[in-house]
């Protein structure tokens, strides 16, 4: 960002660099209030917020894993062993309630180190139907809608009033857009905000109540300046299903000769993608939200014949403008190696330059990312128009 | 030196002598594919649980992905297979039924480019992986592990999304409810209807691939002979019981293949009844599976395919029985008493619904601390299957609860179903030479008296 960093924007940042304080000062607000840890990816949070609850979609938190080891395999992706090590070692228990909705077999697993390790807490797993083609998919996603929502009335003692509801989808809605218009101008061309500074603004989302968050994000752009973008390799970060990519690799990304213009990341587009409709049972359109997030961005852990992430990926690159994609691969994230192949072949098909970077939780090489970073730069750079 | 495989000095290991005969069942079976197009067949590739008996009622050729993948890793041929794989773009800690399957696919495909006969790579004539014929569409029947289903989709791209594909979902028994538990509960019972209208959906769309009414008389039929040769199977591995054994964990992992593919027919309800004959006559005579059995243990994890023979003798040579196991006791048409012959479609669906990886902790627990006691076991062997997370996933707690609850020790090793280099010999030795020691001391100090806890 070239303006001095305001006030609000040290806020979200503080809140996205430490939820666990944010957690604080919000129960402290709300006496009796209930914190539930969401598991990524598509939880449909309006519902605990309806029911008056704090819902945080828990942060892979950079700590090193320690005694997390002894209770997952090493070959579990990094998020999913961190959050076993949160649990064991009681960074967990800032949390009332651990509430999930998907199907990844390494989520589940780190899912079933939280209800072991805290036999008393609530612990619940809705699989929303991953077999998106189905005749039978529709009514499959808005049963399990429901019964999510019978689950947070039950444990938050509260009843999910279909106004209280609506404005809650209202409130997400809201903070989506905005978030996703800074997104927008990025691609566009104005590069307001570095690569880190989106990702802070976008964990504060995911952690903060979303009224809360749009106001503070509304303070902080207020007297922020778009700035032209300059001439480095427009590239498109594709990637990190579930976990946010280390500050420390964006930094390098950028300063590698790059500019990030787009993504498909979780902590970026993919988060955001789409809306829940307004109108209607907001049940169905929550079941809507779901399906419609897969057709926006397609996400590999889903299945869904006519929806491609590899289509949308060259789609997005000529919206974008981007020369260049790096993927971003959480070692070990297996929807995310099974579908690279199909990735890398639309690019190549199209004559995209892009790189493959495997991510770890700790000890990621980033010298050397740096130098493959540069040659990417370097390819990218000499496949640009001469102007003599 | 970690890592290097010696032979055992004496093999111990009394194999079944019946396993040699499914050895030629599945050949032949695999064979008969091979040349199913020549034979006016329509071939489907599936994974995940055992739809033959809807296959074979449709007048259907049918590939099981993993097996195929894991009879190239047991007579190790998958190489090519996972070569091309890796060519193609498949990490290397991507499961290893997957990628080389997916591997098969990549050769398939050029094999078959420009011919529809379905019989594959020119180049590569001689290797099995590239044998197989492509296939008409695909069937995804993965409980569990969403790995498995995501597989399918890809190799649904592979193939260039020409193929119908059909997939069934299955709801994860995470078992929450206060009336939830293994077999029963709203959770089950709720499950287990929604793969049931899947599996008529299924149907409907065979008869579409087909252009032919399904036969519900051959399927009842088929899964009459599977009942059958799944409650024989039972009783002999209740007969394993038994001390010495008779049988151990690696002769009824030769019987997998039998009972996970091959046709519902009078000729498996023989192999199976066979086998029981076998091990009860074995029990008649004295003749044990292990020389000297001395330790009884359990075995969790997806079977490490390239080893099968390798660690049957290993065990045997410390006096090892290995009894049971996650992946033999509590998979493949274990409850027959849930098969009504008269409509099967339910219990089908039920079984798919318990494959061993789509169970929340509690019922794993349950089911692998009923056998450690049914069995008389000494400790557990966790086979820390390095791409499969979906049987890795709760080993760590399952330890655990052996270890609080029943006093049983256990280690883990690393493997792969079929990737050998994941395998390391070293570890295993030296630890289970550890354990089996700390077993002797435990013997030697002698058991609680009743009613006293193993943990203070
Ligand atoms: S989708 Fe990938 S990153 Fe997310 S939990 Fe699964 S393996 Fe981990
Ligand atoms: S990871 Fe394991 S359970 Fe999943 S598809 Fe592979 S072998 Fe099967």
């Amino acid at each position: 960002m070239t303006d001095t960093p305001s006030e609000a924007m040290e806020r979200l940042v503080g809140v996205a660099r430490d939820p666990r304080a944010y957690i604080g000062r919000w129960r402290a607000g709300h006496p009796g209030g209930a914190v539930l840890a969401i598991l990524p990816m598509n939880f449909p949070r309006e519902l605990a917020h309806a029911a008056g609850a704090l819902p945080v979609i828990v942060q892979d938190d950079q700590e090193p894993i320690t005694e997390g080891r002894a209770l997952l395999a090493e070959f579990y992706c990094g998020y999913t062993r961190n959050l076993a090590d949160q649990v064991a070692t009681g960074r967990f228990d800032v949390y009332d309630a651990v509430f999930s909705a998907d199907h990844c077999i390494q989520l589940i697993g780190a899912t079933e180190i939280a209800r072991t390790l805290r036999p008393d807490t609530t612990v619940f797993l809705g699989m929303l139907n991953s077999s998106m083609n189905d005749s039978w998919a529709p009514a499959k996603v808005t049963e399990t809608m429901a019964e999510i929502q019978a689950e947070i009335e039950r444990f938050t003692g509260n009843p999910v009033g279909r106004e209280e509801l609506g404005r809650s989808i209202e409130a997400y809605n809201r903070d989506r857009r905005l978030i996703r218009q800074l997104l927008d101008t990025r691609s566009a061309g104005e590069a307001a905000l570095s690569p880190v500074q989106l990702q802070d603004i976008i964990v504060s989302s995911m952690v903060m109540d979303p009224v809360e968050h749009h106001a503070l994000l509304l303070e902080a752009l207020a007297g922020l300046h778009g700035t032209e973008r300059d001439d480095r390799v427009r590239v498109h970060l594709s990637g990190h299903l579930c976990h946010a990519p280390r500050r420390e690799l964006l930094e390098v990304i950028e300063d590698s000769g790059a500019i990030v213009v787009d993504d498909d990341l979780y902590h970026g587009k993919r988060y955001l993608s789409t809306d829940v409709a307004e109108e209607g049972d907001p049940i169905a359109a929550l079941a809507g939200w779901y399906a419609r997030r897969n057709v926006t961005i397609p996400c590999p852990t889903r299945v869904q014949q006519d929806a491609d992430w590899d289509t949308y990926l060259l789609d997005a690159v000529r919206h974008s403008g981007a020369e260049a994609v790096i993927h971003l691969v959480p070692k070990f994230c297996e929807p995310h190696m099974l579908y690279y192949p199909e990735l890398r072949k639309a690019l190549d098909a199209a004559d995209i330059p892009q790189l493959q970077l495997e991510t770890e939780h700790e000890g990621m090489p980033l010298e050397s990312f740096r130098t493959r970073i540069e040659a990417l730069v370097e390819r990218t750079l000499r496949r640009r128009p001469v102007h003599v | 030196m970690l890592g290097s495989i010696e032979k055992p000095v004496e093999d111990k290991s009394n194999r079944l002598g019946m396993t040699r005969v499914g050895g030629q069942m599945i050949a032949d079976y695999w064979e008969d594919l091979f040349t199913a197009r020549e034979r006016g067949k329509q071939i489907v590739w599936y994974n995940g649980g055992a739809l033959n008996p809807m296959f074979q009622a449709a007048g259907l050729a049918w590939c099981h992905g993993e097996a195929f993948a894991a009879r190239l890793a047991a007579q190790r041929l998958e190489g090519p297979a996972q070569l091309a794989g890796a060519e193609y773009g498949y990490n290397a800690e991507l499961c290893s039924y997957s990628r080389t399957h997916l591997g098969c696919s990549v050769l398939t495909l050029q094999g078959t480019e420009g011919d529809q006969t379905g019989v594959v790579g020119v180049h590569d004539q001689e290797v099995l992986a590239a044998k197989l014929p492509a296939p008409d569409f695909f069937v995804n029947n993965y409980a569990g592990c969403s790995t498995g289903q995501q597989w399918d989709g890809i190799s649904y791209r592979v193939f260039g999304k020409q193929l119908p594909i059909f997939n069934i979902s299955h709801p994860f028994l995470w078992g929450n409810k206060p009336d939830s538990g293994y077999l029963r509960g709203a959770e089950w019972e709720q499950a287990s209807q929604f793969v049931a209208s899947q599996l008529r959906e299924l149907i409907g769309f065979l008869e579409h691939q087909t252009g032919r009414p399904f036969d519900y008389d051959a399927l009842s039929e088929s899964m009459t002979y599977i009942k059958r040769a799944a409650e024989l199977r039972r009783e002999g591995l209740d007969l394993c019981k038994a001390k010495p054994a008779p049988a151990t964990f690696w002769d009824w992992i030769a019987s997998v293949a039998p009972i996970n593919f091959l046709p519902g027919s009078q000729a498996l309800v023989d192999y199976f009844a066979d086998v029981r004959d076998e091990i009860q006559g074995r029990i008649d005579h004295g003749v044990s599976a292990v020389k000297d059995e001395k330790y009884r243990l359990y075995f969790d994890g997806i079977m490490n395919w390239n080893k099968l023979g390798y660690l049957s003798r290993k065990f045997a040579e410390h006096g090892v029985a290995v009894l049971a196991g996650r992946y033999i006791q509590n998979a493949f048409w274990q409850e027959p008493h849930l098969i009504d012959t008269s409509d099967p479609i339910l219990g089908m669906a039920q079984h798919y619904l318990l494959c061993p990886t789509n169970h929340g902790v509690k019922t794993l627990e349950h089911l692998a601390l009923r056998d450690c006691e049914d069995y008389d076991l000494d400790g557990l062997v966790f086979h820390s299957t390095r791409t499969c997370r979906a049987f890795t996933g709760p080993q760590r707690l399952l330890a655990k609860a052996a270890q609080d609850k029943l006093g049983l020790p256990s280690i883990f090793f690393e493997g792969d179903v079929a990737d050998a280099s994941f395998y390391k010999d070293g570890i295993l030795e030296s630890r289970l030479v550890a354990m089996l020691e700390a077993i002797d001391v435990r013997r030697e100090r002698g058991a609680l008296p009743d009613g006293f806890s193993a943990f203070a």
